[in-house]
């Protein structure tokens, strides 16, 4: 018994380009499209046919670098949105800088030890500190300017060099 | 099937471009005949038919300013079909029902149909209209990228290299898949065939 071949099938595949619809058909498919286009046009926003209106009058004008409109659009926005970021961010970062120096001197150096009266006439040189500053709590040394205390020892009472 | 000429073509879609209107509905009265017999045999629904190929020639229209004659309007157009009907056929699920036109009465002079029906084959021994509808609903068990390319391989006769350029596939893969396509359609048919009131 003959078997279907795929030359058969081919052949009976080829005969579907028979397979028509009614003969007004293709005549009717024009005006078909064309009311279709109109419906459509109609149940569009109204921005949205300016908007196509506008973009066929520039398409027709053929701007040269209107390819480039998107992109420079967007260059445009970033720009913009870079700088404005930079304006509310700036002064913020500059009181947060000031507001972390203020304190540290502020606590590190008491009143009683910027007095302008000479060190040696300090009536005690006791054990007291100078300054109450807590070094170990610091982990820079305040830039002040040194302050040099006389020795109580007279100069003279040091033992002489020998040679 | 003839194949439209490109340099017509090329005209008629730089006039489109211009923004004639006319010349686009020079396209669409010569691309409809082709188109139609594409998507009708790939839904088997004529009305499902009716709908894609107006969606297709509206998305052409819309579109055919972003063409830049990078490939013919040809397979242009035959890819927005080929890939509209395909999304359609996957939304659409299994969920359909048959609704074919009927077979032109000019079937029967042409010559193929004559061989077949003349000559000792299995197409003979079974009744011709009932082996069409048996067939029509094997190309439904294909998968929807199997039925693509018979139908543009076999009903309308485009070449490998141009169904690969329309699906953007390599022509292996348009072969291989009708190799595969053409050997369930001979499987379903042969199963007819030995019990043909199934």
């Amino acid at each position: 018994m003959n078997q279907f071949n795929e030359e058969d099938i081919g052949k009976l595949l080829r005969l579907k380009r028979y397979e028509q619809p009614p003969p007004a058909y293709f005549d009717n498919f024009l005006h078909e499209f064309h009311r279709r286009q109109r419906n459509e046009l109609l149940k569009q926003p109204l921005w949205r046919i300016c908007l196509q209106r506008a973009q066929d009058f520039m398409f027709r004008l053929n701007v040269p670098g209107l390819a480039s409109y998107p992109a420079a659009v967007t260059a445009v926005l970033v720009c913009a949105a870079v700088l404005s970021l930079k304006i509310y961010t700036g002064p913020g970062k500059a009181n947060v800088a000031s507001q972390n120096q203020t304190p540290v001197v502020a606590t590190a150096l008491p009143d009683t030890a910027w007095s302008l009266s000479a060190p040696t006439a300090a009536s005690d040189l006791g054990r007291r500190p100078l300054r109450t500053v807590n070094y170990g709590s610091q982990t820079h040394r305040v830039a002040t300017p040194p302050r040099y205390v006389l020795d109580s020892t007279p100069v003279s009472y040091e033992a002489a060099f020998r040679f | 099937m003839e194949q439209p000429k490109p340099d017509e073509d090329k005209e008629l879609v730089s006039r489109t471009q211009d923004g004639d209107a006319g010349a686009f509905d020079e396209l669409v009265v010569k691309y409809t005949p082709r188109l139609y017999g594409l998507i009708y045999n790939m839904t088997s629904n004529h009305e499902d038919t009716n709908d894609l190929l107006q969606d297709v020639f509206s998305k052409a229209y819309k579109s055919i300013r972003g063409f830049r004659g990078k490939s013919s309007f040809y397979t242009w157009i035959h890819s927005i079909a080929v890939n509209m009907t395909l999304n359609f056929l996957k939304k659409r699920g299994r969920r359909y029902h048959l609704s074919l036109d009927d077979m032109d009465a000019s079937v029967q002079n042409d010559k193929e149909f004559l061989e077949l029906t003349a000559t000792s084959s299995p197409v003979r021994e079974a009744d011709l209209s009932e082996l069409q509808r048996r067939l029509n609903e094997a190309m439904m068990k294909l998968s929807d990228e199997h039925r693509a390319v018979v139908t543009m391989f076999h009903i309308q006769g485009m070449p490998h290299a141009e169904i690969s350029k329309i699906l953007r596939v390599s022509e292996g893969t348009v072969r291989s898949r009708l190799f595969y396509a053409n050997r369930q359609l001979q499987n379903y048919l042969e199963e007819f065939r030995k019990n043909p009131v199934s």
